[in-house]
């Protein structure tokens, strides 16, 4: 009987550790920065609601950046950092600071799915160990840099 | 006994099925994927930065053009591979050609307690201006700045219509207005850092950045 509650008080801890993440990475609603480059099919998913993406369009921390089997996308952010998406790709912006004056400094991209490209902005040059480009499987950190990344979901 | 077993499984899948449902939030607990990562040569500069690739089994560092690494389970280390340039031009060339371009920095110089731009910084006008042209979506944040000779009141006034200076310039040229973010920081971010009431040229400026 104790097991039993044990396991299930477990999974409601686990639940609840999933459903929280996304209501706090919401609250920030400073632009990121901007789709500069868009073809084909290209979508900007935010709070769960997928819309097509047009060139000038702000970028969201949390948004996820998605493009169809035509679609390619290129992106700047504030401290510089450009990012571009080939096609059937998925890369979500997890976390974006930039106020250099209060220190306050991070990124966070989630390579979800197909081919990418980071080029490293001003947040790469301030604070290198607060930028973290995660993969399923693998973590990597940069020293200011240009890095192609390919994710092949088996 | 049962019962029990039959509650267990029923939660399982309850939590797996959720956690499939957040897509890309259990990335942390599944490897069913292959991840190749390759450090490129930085196209502005030439130089080749540096990565370090870890999973839950070790780490590898990336330092030289074209090193890659390629995970396929947490349980094995990354291990480091140099590509063949035209292989990784192959998968990430179009990628590697959507990249916007490269945000440029300038700065301008003003003549003492005015917004009229010295003769040098005159010359570089219109590098901005093609730098801006170069850009598909424009956006030029332009902040102004002085040296410390005056009160700050004053000087946040003269870094303001610095900015605006260049800000009529930039729509003279034909730019949007909202594409340009004119602010003053006053004598309050120094190039060279000096005492306060010091005469220093080169404090004298505003700064743009086009991205």
């Amino acid at each position: 009987m104790t097991g039993r509650r044990a396991l299930v008080a477990s999974f409601v801890v686990v639940a609840i550790a999933f459903s929280t993440v996304p209501a706090i990475a919401q609250t920030q609603a400073t632009p990121a920065g901007r789709i500069k480059l868009a073809s084909g099919q290209v979508f900007v998913v935010r709070g769960g609601t997928s819309t097509p993406a047009e060139i000038g369009q702000s970028v969201l921390q949390s948004d996820t950046l998605r493009t169809g089997p035509d679609g390619r996308l290129g992106v700047t952010l504030r401290d510089d950092t450009r990012v571009s998406l080939g096609p059937g790709s998925e890369v979500r912006l997890d976390s974006f600071l930039y106020t250099p004056s209060e220190g306050r400094l991070s990124l966070v991209l989630n390579f979800v799915r197909g081919i990418a490209v980071y080029v490293s902005g001003k947040i790469a040059k301030l604070a290198p160990d607060s930028i973290r480009l995660e993969t399923p499987g693998a973590i990597v950190g940069v020293r200011g840099t240009t890095v192609a990344v390919q994710v092949v979901p088996r | 006994m049962n019962r029990w077993r039959r509650h267990a499984v029923l939660a399982g899948l309850a939590v797996a099925a959720f956690a499939w449902g957040c897509g890309p939030k259990s990335v942390s607990t599944d490897p069913d994927a292959q991840v190749l990562v390759v450090l490129l040569p930085d196209k502005e500069t030439g130089t080749t930065g540096k990565v370090v690739v870890s999973n839950a089994a070790g780490q590898t560092e990336l330092s030289t053009p074209y090193s890659s690494t390629r995970v396929r389970t947490r349980r094995v280390k990354p291990a480091a591979r140099t590509l063949k340039q035209d292989d990784v031009n192959r998968l990430f060339g179009e990628v590697i050609a959507t990249l916007p371009p490269a945000p440029l920095h300038f700065t301008l110089y003003f003549r003492f307690d005015s917004e009229e731009l010295t003769d040098e910084s005159r010359k570089l006008v219109q590098e901005v201006l093609q730098t801006v042209k170069a850009q598909p979506v424009p956006d030029v944040i332009v902040t102004g700045h002085t040296d410390t000779t005056g009160s700050e009141t004053s000087n946040f006034e003269l870094g303001l219509r610095r900015a605006n200076a260049v800000r009529t310039l930039l729509i003279d040229a034909g730019l949007n207005a909202s594409a340009i973010d004119a602010s003053s920081h006053g004598e309050l971010e120094l190039l060279v850092p000096t005492t306060n009431d010091t005469f220093e040229p080169r404090n004298r400026r505003v700064e743009i950045t086009v991205r």
